[in-house]
């Protein structure tokens, strides 16, 4: 929980200048995967984090407010800038309003 | 030559479509399970899951003497209700079909002529990784295509094509289902399913459950219809088996269902008999539809549906008063006209404001099973935008499955850019398109093309290379959670070694990325990917059950309602139910279904309306020796009027002509067509000599259908092709 805690806490310090758009949607969902959800899954002490958990707004919001550990902690020890680039454009592109029509298999 | 009713019926029963199957619904059968299954070292039974279909239901696997000797439903899984259908059964046939790819191959002769030379595995990875590296040198990655259907080992091939760096992986659901998905994803943030066993009154349009394909949904219609009785109201020019079983059939006027739904949507709000409660809480922009459907009253659908406007009165009132428990079914496959997106609204917005949703007897959201995840190293993004322009003519539509029509335009006119290497996965374009013609082109200006496939399709007969693929019975597969009001997850594991010098999909892409210095992106076996995927799983010891049992259920009784709390929020805009939606007005298209009457055919010509049966739905199947046996040839219905009109006879030879193509094949004249359609079944006129069962025998749609597709998902339209039909 510790290590996610401080993944979002320093993605909020580190990408408050950043925009959403322009990372890795790819690379997004791998370090969200390996990183934020070491911690936030069902059943686990840190609340579950999909990203459905936030709209588009909240998810920028969220990330610029710092509202992770109030932005006390920093992500450089975990992620580089690029890698929370990444994570954000993930979250944003699969957020609650994003528009997400569904397929077949794949 | 067609099949007979009584054809239909037995091969009913012998897909195992009794009644009793689908009313006993009982989860964790584990009685077959506990009596044992007889292992020696040759005789084994395998629980495994089936791949002829998308379907994906749970089989069990006789070896005896190392060959599979049979397959038996695997009564564990509630998705596939105890049953293994006729095509199910014939996987055998697949395995040890005489005509099936054995080794790999490159082409010496010309593209088609099919001269091939057989190599080993080395000399076909080298061969195509060298075309495709020349194909990146010149023109960058993005001039590579990489298309594929739906299965379980997609997930490779696909990766396979993003880590090379192209943007142009076009899959399947633009040729199937992508307007059905894009509009209930529009309205609801989801696609639900449909509780047929359970629901009271159902109609059904463009779609035809009881014969073209054999799923859940018509054994849940045998239950709910044909045994609880509930009503089936029915809408096809064709009387086809489904009409047989309905309660009220109607020829519609081909292309109008829209107006026949608006009509209902009028009367049912015109007559304040909408779900006032699910409408206020959960949806979005009843005012304006409202104010919209005032002008399509029945009387004027009447005019454009041929369906007398009292019946769709009565019907809209019929539809209401069961309320949560009536559907207008969406179907499955959805590539019909060029307003099917809007057609599909309706139909959503329609059960919508009956309240059907998340009720028993509805439309129910699908529940989901955790599942884990193998985590791969992750590639750049591709740079290039797509070659199909999705963002600029289809900004709705599924960015992942691209759009498959306008793609192979632009191919075509070399515009963005040029394409020059295609690799084919489990896909056959020239068949699964329309406008053959068209197809044929795009693999003349290909540099390379490359195709995994199982068995020689059409567009592997025309390929330089092709890599064969083991049988699902050969191999093991990534796990599958089947999402729906009973979820279930699925294991496919090997059941037979392959026969043949063929192998999984995974270790083709691997032999093809470590050549393409990709190998690191692909740095595991098929074992670590499932133990990854077991790990979260709601099973104890969830290996261990998924290798015994094939599949896992959760117990009980669905639950209805989960999302029918204020709190809850739709995956949509508004977080409602959108009724009314600002995100299409954004886009520049209609907010609110608009109809807009089809073009109809000149008096010498007829609509060509398509249609599938279930022996073997895609055209994949129709070479396999046992569903063959079913039906050997396609033939072209034609009513009685027109037919004597044109001088032709019962089972004489006819040419159909369109604008791109014709072909010829014998004509069945029946009165069960209307005069203005003729009708063709999918899956004949091969041009492979190695689907030698139906090599030019009967004829391919795909060879007379023209380029049309729905404007909003980009959604292949199928029946928008006029024909000329003649004596030949």
């Amino acid at each position: 929980m510790r290590n996610s805690l401080l993944l979002l806490a320093a993605i909020t310090v580190i990408t408050a200048p950043l925009a959403a758009e322009g990372g890795s949607d790819t690379k997004g969902k791998f370090f969200f995967k390996k990183t934020c959800k070491s911690c936030h899954t069902a059943g686990s002490a840190a609340k579950e984090i999909t990203p459905l958990s936030k709209t588009q707004a909240q998810w920028k919001a969220y990330f610029a407010a710092g509202k992770h550990k109030k932005g006390a902690e920093k992500l450089d020890t975990l992620l580089k800038p690029e890698q929370v680039k990444d994570v954000q454009t993930f979250l944003v592109n699969h957020a609650s309003d994003s528009p997400q029509p569904e397929t077949c298999g794949g | 030559m067609g099949t007979t009713r009584m054809d239909r019926r037995l091969f009913l029963k012998a897909a195992g479509l009794t009644a009793g199957a689908a009313a006993t619904l009982e989860v964790g059968c584990l009685s077959y399970f506990k009596k044992g299954r007889s292992a020696t070292a040759d005789n084994r039974e395998v629980p495994t899951t089936c791949e002829l279909c998308p379907n994906k239901c749970s089989a069990i696997a006789v070896v005896e003497a190392g060959r599979v000797k049979k397959l038996n439903p695997n009564p564990e899984n509630p998705k596939s209700r105890d049953m293994l259908c006729a095509r199910g059964n014939a996987a055998i046939k697949q395995v040890y079909d005489p005509d099936r790819l054995k080794q790999p191959m490159i082409r010496v002769g010309a593209r088609g002529e099919g001269k091939w030379k057989p190599v080993s595995w080395d000399e076909a990875f080298d061969f195509a990784a060298k075309k495709l590296g020349e194909a990146k040198s010149k023109y960058g990655p993005e001039s590579t295509l990489w298309s594929s259907t739906e299965g379980f080992q997609e997930v490779f091939f696909k990766n396979l094509g993003l880590a090379f760096g192209s943007p142009n992986l076009v899959r399947h659901p633009t040729l199937c289902l992508a307007s059905v998905n894009l509009a209930y994803s529009a309205t609801f943030g989801t696609v639900p399913s449909f509780d047929l066993l359970n629901s009271k009154y159902v109609i059904m349009s463009g779609a035809n459950r009881f014969e073209s394909i054999i799923t859940p949904d018509t054994m849940d219609l045998i239950g709910g219809v044909m045994e609880r009785k509930a009503k089936l109201v029915y809408l096809d020019p064709r009387f086809t088996v489904t009409a047989s079983k309905a309660d009220e059939w109607y020829p519609i006027k081909p292309g109008t269902d829209l107006a026949f739904i608006l009509a209902m949507i009028h009367v049912i709000i015109a007559e304040n008999r909408h779900s006032k409660e699910f409408v206020s809480a959960y949806t979005v922009g009843f005012e304006q539809l409202a104010e919209h459907v005032k002008p399509y009253t029945p009387e004027w659908a009447e005019k454009e549906t041929e369906i007398p406007g009292k019946d769709i009165t009565r019907i809209a009132r019929e539809f209401a008063d069961a309320g949560a428990r009536a559907l207008y079914y969406a179907g499955r496959r959805s590539s019909w006209y060029q307003n099917d997106f809007q057609m599909r609204r309706a139909q959503a917005i329609l059960n919508a404001i009956v309240g059907n949703w998340d009720q028993m007897g509805g439309m129910v959201p699908n529940a989901k099973l955790p599942k884990g995840e193998f985590l791969f190293m992750p590639w750049d993004e591709p740079k290039a935008p797509r070659v199909d322009e999705i963002e600029k003519h289809f900004p709705l539509a599924a960015k992942g499955d691209g759009v498959y029509l306008k793609l192979r335009e632009n191919v075509l006119s070399g515009k963005p850019y040029p394409i020059k290497a295609w690799m084919v996965y489990k896909q056959d374009p020239l068949n699964a398109m329309p406008d053959q013609s068209k197809t044929l082109k795009m693999i003349e200006q290909m540099d390379f093309i490359g195709v995994i496939d199982v068995q020689m399709s059409d567009l592997a007969w025309y390929a330089d290379v092709v890599f064969p693929e083991s049988a699902y019975l050969e191999r093991t597969d990534p796990v599958e959670v089947m999402p729906g009001i009973w979820p279930a997850v699925v294991f496919r594991q090997q059941v037979v070694k392959p026969i043949h010098d063929t192998k999984p999909n995974l270790e083709i892409v691997q032999g093809l990325a470590k050549r393409l210095g990709l190998g690191d992106y692909f740095d595991y076996t098929i074992e670590q990917w499932v133990e990854a995927e077991f790990k979260d799983l709601p099973i104890p010891m969830a290996a261990e059950h998924m290798k015994k049992h094939g599949v896992w259920a959760a117990s009980g009784q669905p639950s209805y309602g989960k999302t029918l709390n204020p709190d809850h929020r739709f995956v949509t805009k508004t977080g409602k139910v959108e009724l009314f939606s600002e995100r299409l007005q954004e886009a520049g298209y209609d907010p609110l279904p608009v109809y807009a009457a089809p073009k109809q055919p000149r008096s010498d010509q007829f609509r060509l309306v398509l249609g599938r049966v279930g022996y073997f739905t895609h055209a994949n199947q129709s070479n396999n020796v046992w569903l063959h046996e079913f039906m050997k040839e396609n033939d072209l219905w034609i009513n009685p009027k027109p037919a004597a009109r044109l001088g032709i006879q019962n089972g004489a030879t006819v040419s159909v002509t369109s604008s791109v193509g014709s072909v010829k094949l014998k004509a069945r004249v029946t009165e069960e067509i209307r005069p203005d359609c003729v009708f063709m079944l999918h899956g004949f006129g091969k041009k492979s000599k190695m689907q030698s069962l139906v090599y030019n025998v009967g004829a391919s749609d795909a060879a007379v259908l023209e380029t049309a597709w729905d404007q909003v998902s980009g959604n292949a339209a199928f029946h928008e092709t006029f024909v000329k039909v003649a004596t030949a």
